[in-house]
């Protein structure tokens, strides 16, 4: 008896499977039981703020009315070997995904299995980090010239020479080696600009402090520092060792480092510069548009053409606006101090693209009471430029890939 | 005339020979793990003219400090044949919850410091009890345990650690008493708190017997089980420390605080001249192996060179100091020496 049922669910298992695979030929269907888009939130690791505010942005709009009907969300986290993460590819296709919304461990490995699922019919947004396999949507700002732009703004602080420390990402990954690459872009053409110390950081506040403290026991007389995630632990370790001199730094999107920035008594004893970087919010960004393809409402782009850039954010420390509810509003950018934690990356909203989210979604996942999906601006969409190795294969740069898109030199080299 | 002078030189020879037979193997270690330390401070001088100063010195003391903390517990742990996998987790819980239940105010400080360090101090029991009463060997117990702790964490915080430490905390990691940073002073309070502890007290003492031979220290009468529990609680009580002071320094919390300190604090220990299988350290040691990966890792940085060229000097002097810096290697030394001479 017991076998008999088993086989009937098999048999019905086996029609089922059979009617979603006719039915992927045209877009896509939804394919949960009950009829709800089945969509998968593939994540390296969470374990920093950035990580779970982008996540917590895709939690909180598929929660939103009226895709809290529409789409059944999973979250899987796979660490941060490759191999698991395509495993885990490799069941989420077994089990019908539409979409995978995901942040890649590694823009190559993934390839294959990410061909694979394409055959299948299932949808590939990856935001912030990519992936090389054409059919899948790369929706990052990675593209948009963090480190030549941050570099010349430091250049420019610095009136073109000085002694300066890099404050690296992680050893051996392609997004630190693209930031590095554009902003030794720009130092190189600056004699006067001496990189006296460089060092990673592993885009984490307290590890920037301790790698920054080390280099100033070296470099006391440090003129300006360039960073990557985790710049607000660069001011704190420069507190530490003189609590009267800061000196520039550029760095990307914690709290604590844009109200330092918009600090008069910091200003007053020398920290300048500019926060710019990585948003979580593309992960928003990235699940909504492929929402938009899967309902309809949006035309699929072809193959080759599916490197979507999100905006590079810049707030120079005169342009730090403070909110005063939980969203940005009236063209704010940080909060003030004590509502978050100093770590926490103020880029989750975009009122533009992303007008659905407050600062409980970013926290905690949770939808913005009174939400509504909205559409996507019509210009939402911008392609971002080839970068072998980071979105295509076989692809050449353009060659004004280091061009300066928000800043101009103000010193000649 | 001749002869006399030859059998003179070679009576003093003979007692030159005794005292330095009189000085203690472990004595000969940490001397040299000390001096290699010094050595490399002033060696550094040639890459930045700011090195081989004072303020050098402060900052590797300072920036070791937090190593120190952790690596007494883990030396305590590797004294009984265990290792410690879960500081890491117990750094981060630490941290966490100074920076959530302090909540950037002082009140409640003189309560919160001891309800925080009791709570790591759970963590280190259970994983005691694992291990010797349930025998479970104590890589799998604690790195079992620093998982399920980290998860806690991840949860208990939903990926973004809120608040900061009480500013009494922030303010004493920045103060500074008579020119020199205040959690030095807390460092060398430690340093002899812990030397008192692991050598000179009845506790260490018995600690020393179960890590020496767990069957004789049993038939003597020595409470073995206990013995091992509290070590372990010990050594989550100092990694508990370790998060808490860190938090003071970030003036925040981070999911992955405790990372960067689980392999140091194991490679400290053995650095400075205890036996990884147990029952034979000496914490003066284990700080002295704390220093010099600190005062190595200053170095490096400062070095303008490939991350991967830092990584393979770093544990090309970590072998070294192993290697070179035991006190057969000495032995083995003055043999030649006196061969030829």
């Amino acid at each position: 008896m017991k076998l008999t049922k088993t086989a009937k669910a098999l048999a019905l298992a086996a029609l089922v499977g059979a009617g979603t695979q006719l039915a992927s030929t045209d877009v896509a269907s939804a394919k949960t039981a009950d009829g709800k888009w089945l969509i998968y939130l593939s994540l390296s690791y969470s374990g920093n703020s950035w990580q779970s505010e982008a996540a917590n942005i895709v939690k909180a709009l598929a929660a939103t009315p009226p895709f809290k009907d529409t789409v059944e969300l999973v979250e899987v986290i796979s660490g941060t070997d490759p191999q698991a993460q395509i495993s885990d590819y490799e069941s989420m296709i077994a089990k019908g995904a539409d979409g995978i919304v995901s942040f890649p461990i590694s823009s190559t490995a993934l390839n294959r299995v990410v061909q694979r699922g394409c055959k299948e019919g299932v949808l590939f947004f990856m935001y912030d980090a990519t992936v090389t396999e054409q059919c899948a949507y790369n929706i990052s700002y990675i593209t948009s010239g963090f480190g030549e732009n941050t570099a010349q703004a430091l250049v420019n602080a610095l009136d073109g020479k000085g002694k300066i420390f890099l404050s690296r990402g992680v050893p051996g990954n392609s997004v630190d080696d693209r930031h590095t690459n554009g902003a030794m872009h720009i130092f190189n053409q600056y004699p006067g600009i001496d990189v006296v110390a460089e060092y990673y950081s592993y885009w984490d506040d307290r590890t920037t402090q301790q790698e920054t403290a080390k280099a100033l026991a070296a470099h006391p007389d440090v003129d300006g520092i360039w960073a990557q995630a985790g710049e607000y632990g660069a001011i704190q370790a420069l507190l530490q060792a003189n609590p009267n001199r800061l000196v520039p730094v550029t760095g990307e999107n914690s709290n604590g480092f844009r109200l330092a920035l918009a600090n008069p008594d910091y200003q007053a004893i020398g920290l300048d510069g500019v926060s710019a970087g990585s948003p979580p919010a593309q992960s928003g960004f990235a699940f909504k548009i492929m929402m938009e393809i899967l309902n309809g409402t949006r035309e699929p782009l072809p193959e080759g053409q599916r490197n979507i850039e999100y905006p590079l954010p810049w707030v120079p420390g005169d342009a730090v606006k403070l909110c005063e509810g939980d969203k940005f509003e009236n063209g704010c950018n940080t909060f003030p101090e004590g509502k978050v934690p100093s770590s926490f990356v103020t880029e989750v909203f975009n009122p533009e693209l992303l007008p659905e989210l407050s600062l409980a979604s970013a926290l905690e996942g949770k939808p913005t009471e009174g939400a509504e999906i909205q559409p996507l601006p019509a210009d939402a969409v911008k392609a971002a430029p080839n970068e072998p190795g980071i979105n295509c294969r076989q692809c050449e740069a353009p060659e004004n890939l280091y061009h300066l898109t928000k800043v101009e030199p103000t010193v000649q080299p | 005339m001749q002869n006399e002078k030859t059998i003179a030189s070679a009576v003093a020879e003979q007692e030159d020979n005794r005292a330095t037979a009189k000085i203690s193997g472990e004595f000969v270690t940490i001397a040299a793990i000390f001096g290699l330390t010094f050595a490399m401070i002033l060696a550094s001088r040639a890459i930045s003219p700011s090195f081989g100063s004072w303020s050098q010195v402060e900052t590797i003391l300072y920036l070791s400090s937090f190593l120190v903390f952790c690596a007494f517990g883990q030396g305590l742990v590797i004294l009984v044949r265990g290792l410690d996998l879960s500081i890491a987790s117990v750094i981060t819980l630490g941290g966490v919850l100074t920076a959530s239940l302090m909540n950037g105010s002082n009140e409640g400080f003189l309560y919160l410091v001891p309800a925080i360090l009791g709570a790591c101090i759970v963590v280190g029991l259970i994983s005691g009890i694992g291990v010797a009463y349930f025998r479970v060997p104590p890589f799998i117990m604690t790195m079992a345990v620093g998982l399920i702790v980290y998860s806690l964490c991840l949860g208990f915080t939903r990926g973004t650690p809120r608040g900061y430490p009480a500013p009494l905390l922030s303010g004493f990691m920045q103060d500074k008493f008579l020119g020199v940073p205040a959690p030095v002073y807390l460092l060398l309070a430690f340093v002899v708190f812990g030397t008192i502890l692991q050598s000179y007290s009845v506790f260490g003492r018995k600690l020393n017997a179960v890590g020496n031979n767990p069957l004789a220290a049993y038939i003597a009468g020595l409470p073995s089980g206990v013995l091992i529990v509290s070590a372990y609680a010990m050594s989550a009580l100092c990694a508990g420390f370790t998060g808490m002071m860190l938090a003071g320094y970030a003036n925040g919390a981070t999911l992955r605080m405790g990372d960067s300190y689980l392999l140091p604090s194991i490679a400290a220990v053995v650095v400075g001249g205890s036996s990884i299988l147990g029952g034979q350290g000496n914490f003066v040691g284990t700080v002295g192996g704390a220093l010099l990966l600190t005062a190595l890792a200053t170095i490096l940085t400062a070095l303008g060179i490939e991350q991967g060229w830092k990584t393979i000097m770093e544990g090309g002097v970590i072998l070294f100091a192993l290697i070179a810096l035991r006190e057969q290697s000495f032995a083995f030394l003055r043999e030649v020496l006196g061969k030829r001479g």
